[in-house]
């Protein structure tokens, strides 16, 4: 016994980094990116102040250029107005534009607080947490209405979005003016480039099509842009599309976001496990 | 033990170098140095090897917690914490060159001292970028990202160096 505490304490050191480095590596092996996600939520709490003091003042030095981009996304939407506020007035009576004036879509902004692109998976952090009514599933879109990400955790002030530069980003697109639609996923190649898989031989995209959201996640109405097309490439049975798609939104250079909120998203997921739901499902 | 204030001092500045700056420099996905593995570089030569594994314990799980990933850090730190007195071992076969004081190029000559460094940041980096990509599909990736980013971090650590020997014989 005595001998076997002595060979242990000869070679504690070794015992030691091989328990640390176990622990190490089962903590790692059992990590899922929502792990990871939720490890970055609790941390913000902590450098999120000191972190919000460097991106304000690199804010400031951009605030030129964010004004250009504000100013011009205002000239926008004041057009849409207007074209709105013109059809109402010929045809008040119309269900659809009722329909428009109650939308179920509340969007906020939300200042980014760090953001990366070079990593496996990257995750982006919102000055916007529970306290401002931001939850999990809430969509992120850049000031130009270009999808960013989505919201999977939340402290009381900051909120953490998997990144659509992310391979657990879940979503869908279509290409502008059709109904095909295809999943959207990041190959961790190319921080400008995702890939829409499994859309259809009829849709033949063309370079540089519009690929818009489909609004079937809930994250994202659907019109959202997405990209355009950069190739596309039919596969070996000839029945789909993998398309390249070049990202609207430039991942590595957003300051301020839009979160969507949907206002009906608890009604639709509380429906789809309603009793009777279960209960099909069951037989 | 009156070395100690010089390195919470380095660990302090290392730590928040990679968290504040490093962690939100965006040059490119092929380019992430982590400078903090200059703290583990630049211990004392006589450090002992369980003092070691307490500082590579001490950076990586702070990095970790930093930087959202879940152990890649640690697992990376602890390894070279662990093997530093053998790749000093490896590199440098005189007796004398490794009994005491901060690892530089005076004191090792400059051809141990670069082969320490490379062979230190590049096994680390090598753990780090090939547990973070979880996967062979990428490995020629992998290799740029360590390649590149090892450079970088070499680069960086050595400054490091310079600053914090400068530092220690303008005081002794």
């Amino acid at each position: 016994m005595r001998r076997l505490v002595e060979f242990i304490r000869s070679i504690y050191v070794v015992v030691l980094f091989v328990l640390l480095e176990l622990a190490a590596v089962s903590y790692y092996a059992r990590a899922t990116a929502y792990t990871e996600a939720r490890l970055l939520a609790r941390t913000n709490s902590m450098v999120g102040g000191l972190n919000k003091v460097v991106t304000d003042i690199g804010n400031f030095f951009r605030l030129g250029r964010e004004n250009r981009a504000l100013t011009s996304r205002i000239a926008i939407l004041e057009e849409e107005l207007a074209r709105y506020r013109e059809a109402d007035a010929e045809g008040s009576l119309k269900v659809e534009l009722r329909a428009l004036g109650e939308s179920k879509f509340r969007m906020t902004e939300a200042v980014v607080v760090s953001n990366t692109v070079g990593r496996a998976h990257n995750y982006i952090t919102i000055n916007r947490g529970g306290g401002d009514g931001v939850t999990n599933g809430m969509g992120l879109v850049t000031p130009d209405g270009a999808i960013a990400g989505y919201t999977v955790d939340y402290t009381e002030h900051y909120a953490v979005a998997v990144s659509i530069l992310n391979p657990v980003f879940r979503g869908s697109g279509t290409p502008e003016g059709t109904n095909y639609q295809g999943a959207i996923r990041w190959d961790g190649k190319n921080p400008h480039f995702v890939i829409l898989e499994g859309l259809s031989k009829y849709a033949d995209p063309q370079p540089g099509q519009k690929i818009l959201s489909t609004g079937f996640e809930s994250y994202f109405p659907a019109g959202f842009l997405i990209g355009t097309v950069e190739s596309a490439m039919l596969d070996e049975v000839g029945t789909t599309y993998t398309v390249r798609v070049r990202l609207a939104a430039d991942l590595s250079a957003m300051d301020n976001l839009i979160v969507i909120e949907n206002l009906d998203q608890q009604e639709v997921s509380e429906l789809q496990q309603s009793e009777v739901i279960k209960n099909l499902e069951m037989n | 033990m009156h070395h100690v204030p010089a390195y919470i001092l380095l660990f302090v500045i290392l730590s928040l170098t990679q968290i504040f700056l490093l962690n939100n420099l965006i040059a490119g996905s092929f380019l992430c140095p982590l400078i903090y593995v200059a703290f583990l570089v630049l211990l004392r030569l006589d450090t002992q090897p369980i003092v070691m594994l307490a500082c590579g314990l001490a950076m990586g799980v702070l990095m970790d917690i930093t930087m959202g990933v879940a152990g890649i850090n640690t697992i990376a730190s602890l390894l070279i914490a662990f093997l530093r007195p053998s790749i000093i071992r490896l590199v440098s076969p005189h007796e004398e060159l490794r009994e005491d004081g901060v690892p530089s190029p005076e004191r090792m000559g400059s051809a141990l001292f670069w082969s320490y460094l490379v062979v230190m940041v590049v096994l680390h980096h090598t753990v780090f970028f090939t547990l973070e990509a979880l996967s062979w599909g990428h490995i020629l990736r992998t290799l740029l990202r360590i390649v590149l980013s090892s450079g970088a971090t070499i680069l960086l650590v050595w400054l490091t160096g310079r600053l914090f020997t400068a530092k220690i014989s303008a005081r002794a």
